[in-house]
């Protein structure tokens, strides 16, 4: 919240919103809590989730949000929020749904997700991020309220694979056996991840780091987890946590990264071995 | 300043100020200078009329190289990341972010002037630069204006609106001068628009002449699209423009528009005084990836089996390297220059022919390369020297979704990268395959510049400068720089001395050989 602190926005409920002026109440920073969602419409419609608790925002903020949405976000996220050159669905984002007044949002805007390929907007105002905010709330209860089939990827779209197929790839052609056990560290994936996300995960865990063991010149070892790597430099995190770092040129370094292993079989997927090992993990709840 | 007028001392001119450091002697940026940049100049986005980003330039070599070192930097402090290749002419550069143009002094990175938009709410995704025709500059506006500055002051002098801001279009490019042309394109693929190229007056922007991509909006079954935002190249043997277009609308959804799609990804060849269109290569018939076939049409004249040809090369956003016989259109190579899997071959023509089973769908399709492609706006270069064309590449996959649901406008599907690397990749133009590879971890968005010299100057994921010995990818020197590198190199010569100009985040840096002794220890006057 204390990115927000300067402009904070009154938070309402709906019931009450017609009496104070938005604007007007904006002073009154100590009425900032989220909205109560019985006093909310908590329908949802076919396999949506009920509706999030946002904070409730003045339309002129949600039209400012709108048009800095476009100058900033839309070109990776979609004019709609829902999706484009190579931002994610944000109607469809959880760090989206369980914000309530922009203390998740306002963070990845102000400091980015580097690692992810979202920039940092540092430079943006307060007001400005409170109004991305607002668009942003606007964008997922209006996809969230939707009727009928909604844009974007559902799990239900994702249910097109044979789970005995997968379970045969996974165990013979595919070698995902070798490093995988659907008892082991694969118990329970498909609880930890849902659709598109599982998905994702299976093609490539992007969160898993690779070890590294570095051998000086004087015959000294370090073993680590990865922590960066350039042509140039070598940096590792021991046991205990702490980080060396080393020139590529002084050290030998050998680098165990068993995901790489994902990369290799990208190459080697039909579309059908795609879905069919997305639904035999699908039954490891 | 002085400014001569005819031809005969202006070269004069230009042979006092490279021998007088300092001469203050303006160029004349005419159409015969274009023709044939000097060497203290860099006036057009690639350096010359090629787009092939090789300088003539040999003090900073093999062996120097690695002592080069910073003469300046220039910091814009702007969040926003250069995108810019900046233009040198007289000793001034000028280059830009999104809303904003900015002239230094190309000696000291002294700021002369800064041009700022009026705020709008076109999208700001980046801006690639400026371009100048006698003492004018000419800027595409983020909100897809062309205006016409005084190269001297920044003040405008004319605004011309080139597509509407919003209905969806946006600008990004600087326009490619040729003659009496000052020629522009737009961008657009969120919204079903018609692409197209436009050639305006360089004293008022009256339009001189428009070619259209593709059919107007709402003709039945025929795509939209084929924006063209990157800078094109020319031939004044032939008389001939090249340009790539971009990507069909609606982006994902295919089947709203059968067939080819024509002219969108496409290579085109017109005629800068008409805009008559004298040929077409489709690097990718009915894409439904997003690839526009905008990366640089890199022209040369070169050996091939035996028989001098004049060629264009493109290594394209979909993962094949061509090279096109520029007087026919016709595909001579076309060469995967990384993992490709969308394709069922390729046909008689030298296209690739697309696989309908990979197409968008609901359920998802496995495709390498991902959306931002094997190389994007980050330009190439090609060394005659050494028969290299290379390029900034990016092995990577993602998968792509389209459904009823996501309707037939704009973008209409969704897509999620799952992997990419990056890898400078020195690509025989002979064959088509790669001589060698140069890991850069993460894909990178630096372009690539080479020199006589044999030097190679990119930019890896991390943010390192790098300058390479062309030859065999080996690296002669670095420097770490903390932020995103998203431009291309240039080098010109200024005092006699090579200067490599590179970017990083919002900050320009100058790279120079170290001063001579004897010079650095030159008392100045007036000093004791």
């Amino acid at each position: 919240m204390k990115i927000l602190l300067k402009s904070a926005i009154v938070v309402t409920s709906m019931a009450v919103l017609v009496v104070p002026p938005i604007r007007e109440a904006a002073a009154q920073s100590g009425n900032n809590r989220p909205a109560s969602p019985a006093s909310r419409p908590s329908f949802s419609v076919g396999k949506q989730a009920s509706l999030p608790e946002h904070a409730k925002f003045a339309p002129e903020q949600i039209k400012d949000g709108s048009a800095l949405f476009t100058q900033n976000c839309a070109f990776c996220h979609g004019k709609d929020a829902g999706g484009g050159e190579s931002g994610p669905d944000l109607t469809r984002s959880k760090l989206v749904s369980a914000d309530k007044n922009g203390e998740g949002i306002g963070q990845v805007i102000r400091h980015g997700r580097m690692e992810k390929g979202m920039p940092s907007f540092g430079s943006l105002s307060d007001n400005d991020v409170v109004a991305l905010v607002a668009f942003v709330h606007a964008q997922q209860d209006a996809a969230m309220s939707q009727t009928g089939t909604r844009k974007g990827v559902e799990e239900s779209d994702l249910q097109t694979g044979n789970a005995q197929a997968g379970k045969q790839y996974f165990q013979g052609t595919g070698g995902c056996a070798s490093c995988h056990s659907p008892t082991g560290d694969l118990a329970g994936v498909a609880t930890r991840y849902t659709g598109l996300k599982l998905l994702e995960q299976m093609l490539y865990p992007k969160e898993v780091k690779a070890k590294v063991k570095v051998t000086t010149r004087s015959g000294q070892t370090f073993n680590g987890v990865l922590e960066y790597r350039d042509e140039f430099t070598i940096g590792l995190r021991d046991s205990s946590g702490l980080y060396r770092s080393w020139p590529t040129a002084a050290i030998k370094f050998d680098i165990d990264d068993p995901v790489e292993k994902h990369v290799d079989i990208m190459s080697r997927y039909t579309d059908d071995d795609m879905h069919n090992v997305l639904a035999y993990l699908q039954t490891m709840k | 300043m002085h400014r001569y007028k005819s031809l005969a001392s202006i070269s004069l001119a230009m042979l006092f100020s490279a021998l007088v450091p300092g001469a203050a002697v303006a160029q004349q940026v005419d159409a015969n200078m274009l023709l044939h940049p000097p060497a203290d100049s860099w006036p057009i986005y690639h350096g010359d009329y090629s787009g092939r980003r090789n300088t003539a330039l040999v003090e900073i070599n093999q062996r120097n190289v690695s002592g080069m070192t910073l003469a300046w930097t220039f910091q814009a402090q702007s969040s926003q990341t250069i995108k810019s290749s900046p233009i040198l002419v007289d000793g001034i550069l000028y280059f830009t972010l999104p809303d904003n143009i900015y002239a230094i002094d190309a000696r000291s990175g002294h700021q002369l002037w800064h041009y700022t938009a009026p705020p709008n709410h076109a999208f700001h995704i980046g801006q690639r630069g400026v371009s100048i025709l006698k003492d004018k500059i000419y800027y595409m506006s983020t909100d897809a204006h062309a205006l016409c500055l005084d190269a001297k002051t920044g003040k405008v002098l004319w605004d011309v609106v080139v597509g509407d801001s919003n209905a969806g279009n946006w600008s990004t490019m600087p326009p490619l001068i040729v003659n009496n042309h000052v020629v522009v394109g737009i961008s657009g693929d969120f919204d079903n628009l018609q692409g197209f190229i436009r050639s305006l007056d360089p004293e008022t922007g009256a339009t001189q002449w428009t070619w259209y991509a593709t059919l107007p909006v709402g003709t039945p079954k025929m795509t939209t699209g084929g924006n063209v935002w990157m800078m094109g190249t020319y031939d004044p043997e032939q008389n001939l423009m090249f340009w790539g277009t971009g990507n069909p609308t609606p982006v994902l959804n295919g089947k709203p528009r059968p067939g080819d799609n024509l002219y969108t990804c496409s290579i085109v060849a017109l005629n800068p005084e008409t805009g008559k269109l004298a040929w077409a290569f489709q690097p990718s018939p009915h894409d439904t990836h997003d690839w526009d076939a905008v990366e640089t049409p890199v022209l040369a004249d070169v050996d091939f089996k035996g028989v001098k040809h004049k060629v264009l090369m493109q290594a394209s956003r979909n993962g094949y390297f061509f090279v096109v016989d520029r007087t026919t259109g016709k595909a001579l190579i076309t060469e995967p220059f990384g993992p490709v899997n969308w394709t069922l071959g390729v046909d008689k023509d030298g296209r690739p022919i697309p696989n309908p089973a990979k197409e968008p769908a609901p359920d998802g399709r496995l495709i390498a390369p991902d959306e931002g492609g094997m190389t994007n706006y980050r330009a190439p270069s090609f060394d005659p020297k050494t028969g290299l064309f290379i390029v900034s590449a990016s092995p990577s996959y993602s998968v792509y979704f389209a459904k009823p649901a996501d309707g037939t406008y704009g973008w209409a599907g969704a897509d999620y990268g799952v992997w990419n690397k990056g890898v400078l990749e020195a690509i025989d133009y002979r064959t088509g395959k790669i001589r060698w590879e140069h890991d850069l971890g993460r894909r990178a968005g630096s372009g690539v510049l080479t020199t006589a010299s044999g030097l190679t100057f990119s930019g890896d994921g991390e943010g390192n400068f790098l300058g390479l010995e062309t030859a065999t990818g080996r690296t002669l020197w670095h420097a770490g720089t903390g932020a995103n590198i998203a431009s291309s190199p240039i080098s010109y010569q200024l005092d006699g001395h090579q200067v490599i100009l590179m970017s990083s985040g919002s900050v320009l840096y100058a790279f120079r050989l170290p001063e001579q002794i004897g010079v650095a220890t030159k008392k100045p006057r007036g000093m004791k």
